[in-house]
């Protein structure tokens, strides 16, 4: 009896120890997961409304078209079908889904693709150059245009619209002169 | 009048020179990052051929090169026997992680396999890692000091001698 009690003991210990490490093993195993960097680290919470259904691809397609696809020429990831594109893309409805506002993740794809990312110039440093120079120059030339028409226009009433104004000008006195016997 | 438009041409001209002459020597294809000097996002992924979570988190202490690849991008194929090699030489000084993105797991097993490996190739599903790091084609490698923080970014493919010319900025 007592040699069966001592042969069961280690057995038991055995089993014991087994199931010690394979449940550590498996806690192990399940505790490494993928994780990659996520937009919370980066933007904090989500400051809007978590989107859905028709609302979300709206929403979507409006936000995707506003960011430049990284492998494109001038193409947003809206409208790109490129494979970087798409992942963009639906890393921007994931975004919307979860209540990131526009600006949350317009700065996210900035923080690490930088405003070359966004097709919409923010209006600050140099940018502000790409907003005013078009304006200015519209005005600058709205300007010209108009000074110009003004001097035509002022050169072309002076002879019609005084006839008092030159009566020194000999030649203009001969002609009404002669006009003035013509009619008499 | 005359000379206004003297003034403006000369003016408009000079600008644009100016823009011509700082637009020289710099690739119009390259993105600058700005992530340099940033720390560099986290991420634990899976490595490719088994079911093993490299999570670089792990490497902090020592110099990190992340090498964003796939094995249908030319240039990788050029760069790959550099980042082995350098990898091989600088062991326990230098830890090199590979991104796979936008590839098949099995293609990339039979690209290691054919040429060799040194370091841990883990899959970025989705390609989630490669946009937090601004990666907008493949090959970009990530320089990273021991703090984990972005020095040095590369794209297009490594030589020997940019290899080695990055790596003196982490290794300082």
């Amino acid at each position: 009896m007592f040699s069966r009690a001592r042969r069961r003991i280690p057995v038991a210990l055995g089993t014991m120890l087994w199931f010690l490490v394979s449940g550590f093993w498996f806690s192990s195993a399940f505790a490494q997961q993928t994780t990659v960097p996520d937009a919370d680290q980066f933007v904090g919470a989500p400051k809007g409304t978590p989107l859905a259904g028709a609302q979300l691809d709206q929403r979507t397609q409006q936000v995707a078209g506003g960011i430049r696809c990284p492998v494109c020429q001038g193409l947003s990831v809206a409208d790109s079908p490129s494979e970087m594109a798409v992942n963009m893309k639906a890393q921007v409805r994931a975004l919307l889904a979860r209540g990131y506002t526009q600006q949350q993740i317009e700065t996210y794809f900035e923080r690490s693709y930088g405003q070359f990312v966004l097709l919409r110039p923010k209006f600050q440093g140099v940018n502000v150059l790409v907003w005013i120079l078009p304006a200015a120059a519209l005005i600058l030339g709205v300007a010209i245009v108009f000074s110009k028409l003004r001097k035509l226009s002022t050169g072309n009433r002076q002879p019609t619209t005084d006839n008092s104004s030159e009566p020194d000008d000999e030649y203009l006195a001969r002609v009404r002169e002669l006009l003035s016997e013509a009619k008499s | 009048m005359n000379r206004t438009v003297l003034i403006v041409g000369a003016i408009i001209t000079a600008a644009i020179v100016f823009v011509l002459v700082a637009g020289l020597g710099k690739d119009p294809r390259a993105i600058h990052s700005p992530l340099i000097n940033k720390p560099a996002p986290p991420f634990a992924l899976k490595k490719a051929g088994s079911d093993e979570i490299v999570d670089v988190s792990q490497f902090r202490g020592k110099p990190l090169v992340i090498n964003f690849w796939a094995t249908w991008c030319g240039p990788c194929w050029e760069e790959h026997p550099v980042l082995t090699a350098g990898a091989r030489e600088l062991e326990g000084q230098v830890q090199f992680v590979g991104v796979v993105f936008q590839d098949d797991e099995t293609k990339i097993l039979d690209f290691l396999r054919q040429r060799g490996y040194a370091y841990p190739t883990v899959i970025d599903d989705r390609g989630r890692t490669a946009i937090a790091y601004g990666v907008g084609g493949v090959p970009e490698t990530f320089f990273l000091d021991a703090k984990g923080t972005i020095v040095a970014k590369h794209d297009g493919p490594l030589t020997a001698d940019l290899l080695r010319e990055n790596l003196r900025k982490v290794m300082r």
